[in-house]
């Protein structure tokens, strides 16, 4: 058993001294923490208003448009600063603007051409045309401002008919066994991201010990590895030190993620929507991604030790990853009707279990004995694929030469 | 009773009728070699002719198909192993691990206690003058210097038996010498090596006794002197300047090897060296005449060859 734990002490060391895995668990959540804090503070932080002039051929808009533009609001502050138009003709004020935006002390003018009401028309010539937000909000400015024009000669109040058509705000609301909460969507993403974590890990760490061993293999260190012990005791050495090491990984990430969602869910501004990931979502979450990796992880490593080379991995990797990309596969599915038969069945199977039993969980509270039966499914097929994989990376760790097909390398399990 | 106890646990490695088939083909067949302890053993053999097998099954990686083997007169099993040094040719350590940390990690599997092994290290390496590699990952040492790493790796567990396949390949002159010395030094103090080499030299000047295998089979075996002396004093050495063709034709020779400085001839049975001498006497301008056991390469070189026609 010291040897085992020597071959896994040494996995775990050499991971998580890596530059790499520093890297990657420090880039992880900082991509994550700001993919998912970024819209709320863009939203927040626009940068200054936008100074713009209006040149108005139909001499009646003009005073309309820029009251309209100067209404806009985010987060209660205005977006537009409404610069008096230059004097002089229309084509003298224009080239004189012109000017000004190219030299950069006007962000853009708004041109209403003569007949901007009957055509519902407008032209903005601006430094930047990409900035959507910005221009999308313009637009709504002086498409109010016309309609006001037009309500006002039919003799309709535009006050009056904007109170009447307002548009409805459902709010979404998600009941569980703790009570309730409002949701903006961000339930559902939250689901998606946990999912797509799992899956990530999954395949980033089952990969590593796939490369982990052909690395031994391709160093030939492995012959001198198993004269001092068992192939199986490497096996299972390595299994257990990388996986430490991902586990490590996930933790911190995890950890992150609930920092995340707790910050989220006391509320950033307007946009406290975030839900919080329950303690008993995140010890799942954990343990998910433990049977998934020992399900995939000792698969990836018995394709290592039958293969020479990365390269030749890749035809053998894919029935593996199949489960994992039919999961993703499956997802809205599942999301969209968690508790439906299919989506039980589904969840259930083994190599499904890892992210849909999960995904499930995030969605709705499935019945315990659902989630427990999942595992201990799942436990009986790692306990059966870690055998066989362990049999079969016996055979491959000393074998060189032509890459074994998929159907010899079954056969290797039953090798004595 | 008593001598036949004292023979058998005379031996470090004991292989009784061992066999081991693959799919396409028979690695060993029926080998029985017995590895006296406290001496120096070369297993030789072409390419393919089942060394690395019979290596193996000695450190339990692969069972055999039927025989027994015996290690320090005990079944080889994984207590065994723990016994047993190997060295494969083909070398293995980790490329960017820490010189210091390889060596305890290797000493850990064989069950040395990893303080033990830490300190171990530091005179091993002082030793094959390695000393202030030791905190260096294993990726910035030159090759040779790797090969000492290797070698170190598999004697730092301090074990009874050293299996070492080529354990001279890419050392330097002084190097080599250096190892020779401490594969001496290590028999000195007890221990039964065991190595493979196609240096016919290094093995002539090392090995006290050999084993010739090919194609799963054995060929020959026994103390390198009684090797030698059993093909007899019929090889005549000779050096000279001029065209020595004719000597291939001269009766009672029966292969000359042209070694390029000088010639070896190897003499029929019954044929007498001085006839060849005042031949080649009269004819060329000698400046070495000597009459030898043939060279272990020779002997290698003849019996697989033999073997090769006959099979």
């Amino acid at each position: 058993m010291n040897r085992v734990y020597a071959v896994a002490r040494r996995e775990y060391l050499e991971r998580v001294r890596s530059k790499a895995f520093l890297v990657s668990t420090i880039l992880g959540p900082t991509l994550l923490a700001s993919f998912m804090l970024a819209p709320i503070l863009l939203a927040r932080q626009r940068g200054r208003p936008l100074h713009v002039a209006i040149l108005d051929a139909s001499g009646a808009l003009g005073g309309e448009v820029g009251q309209s533009l100067a209404r806009r609001k985010v987060s209660g502050q205005e977006r537009f600063v409404v610069e008096p138009r230059p004097a002089g003709t229309l084509e003298e004020a224009r080239a004189r603007l012109q000017e000004r935006v190219v030299q950069g002390d006007l962000d853009g003018y708004l041109f209403l051409p003569r007949d901007a009401l009957d055509r519902s028309a407008a032209e903005y010539y601006g430094k930047n045309v990409s900035n959507m937000m910005d221009l999308e909000l313009m637009n709504k400015a002086v498409e109010e401002a016309l309609v006001s024009r037009r309500l006002s000669s039919e003799g309709l109040d535009p006050q009056r008919v904007r109170s009447l058509t307002r548009a409805v705000d459902i709010k979404k609301v998600r009941l569980t066994a703790r009570g309730a909460r409002e949701d903006r969507g961000a339930s559902f993403l939250l689901s998606l991201v946990l999912m797509m974590l799992l899956y990530t890990t999954l395949a980033v760490w089952g990969a590593a010990v796939m490369n982990g061993v052909i690395e031994e293999k391709t160093n030939r260190v492995v012959e001198v590895v198993v004269a001092s012990l068992p192939a199986s005791r490497l096996f299972a050495g390595k299994l257990l030190g990388v996986g430490a090491a991902g586990l490590t990984q996930f933790l911190i990430w995890a950890a992150c993620l609930a920092a995340i969602s707790a910050v989220g869910a006391a509320g950033i501004g307007d946009v406290g929507a975030l839900p919080e990931l329950s303690p008993l979502l995140l010890v799942a979450f954990v343990l998910f991604f433990l049977l998934g990796y020992f399900l995939y992880g000792s698969m990836y490593a018995s394709i290592g030790a039958a293969v020479n080379t990365t390269q030749e991995a890749q035809s053998l990797v894919f029935p593996v990853m199949m489960p994992l990309i039919l999961s993703v596969v499956f997802y809205p599915m599942v999301l969209s009707a968690p508790d439906s038969p299919l989506s039980v069945i589904l969840s259930l199977v083994p190599f499904f279990a890892p992210l849909l039993m999960f995904l499930r969980m995030t969605a709705v509270s499935p019945p315990a004995w659902q989630v427990a039966l999942s595992m201990l499914l799942m436990l009986a097929t790692i306990a059966g694929i870690t055998w066989a994989a362990s049999r079969i990376y016996r055979v491959g760790i000393l074998m060189y030469g032509k890459r074994p097909t998929f159907p010899e390398i079954i056969r290797w399990v039953g090798r004595s | 009773m008593g001598p036949i106890i004292t023979q058998l646990s005379e031996s470090a490695i004991q292989l009784s009728g061992v066999t081991k088939s693959f799919a396409s083909h028979v690695a060993v067949s029926d080998l029985s070699v017995a590895i006296p302890r406290e001496s120096v053993f070369g297993l030789l053999g072409p390419n393919g002719a089942g060394k690395t097998t019979t290596l193996r099954m000695i450190m339990d990686i692969l069972g055999p198909d039927s025989g027994t083997i015996q290690i320090l007169g005990r079944p080889a099993d994984r207590a065994t192993r723990d016994r047993i040094g190997y060295m494969p040719e083909e070398r293995g350590l980790y490329p960017r691990m820490v010189v210091e940390e390889q060596l305890a990690f290797f000493a850990t599997l064989k069950g040395v206690p990893r303080s033990e092994a830490l300190r171990r290290v530091g005179p091993w390496l002082e030793r094959v003058g390695l000393a202030e590699w030791r905190k260096r990952r294993l990726n910035e040492l030159s090759k040779g210097m790797q090969q000492k790493v290797q070698f170190v790796a598999t004697v730092l567990p301090d074990p009874e038996i050293l299996i070492l396949d080529e354990p001279l390949s890419g050392l330097d002159p002084v190097a080599a010498d250096a190892m020779r010395q401490t594969l001496l030094d290590l028999r000195r103090q007890g221990k039964t090596l065991v190595l493979s080499s196609h240096q016919m030299e290094t093995v002539e000047r090392l090995c006290d006794s050999i084993a010739l295998i090919d194609r799963g089979r054995k060929l020959l075996d026994g103390p390198v002197r009684e090797v030698k002396a059993r093909h007899g004093k019929n090889t005549v050495v000779l050096a000279f300047d001029g065209d020595g063709a004719f000597l291939a034709g001269l009766p009672g020779v029966q292969r000359v090897i042209d070694f390029g400085r000088y010639v070896e001839i190897r003499l029929a049975e019954g044929s007498d060296p001085q006839a060849i001498l005042r031949e080649a006497a009269a004819r060329l301008r000698l400046s070495r005449f000597e009459i030898v056991e043939p060279s272990l390469h020779d002997i290698f070189v003849e019996a697989v060859t033999s073997h090769g026609a006959a099979a």
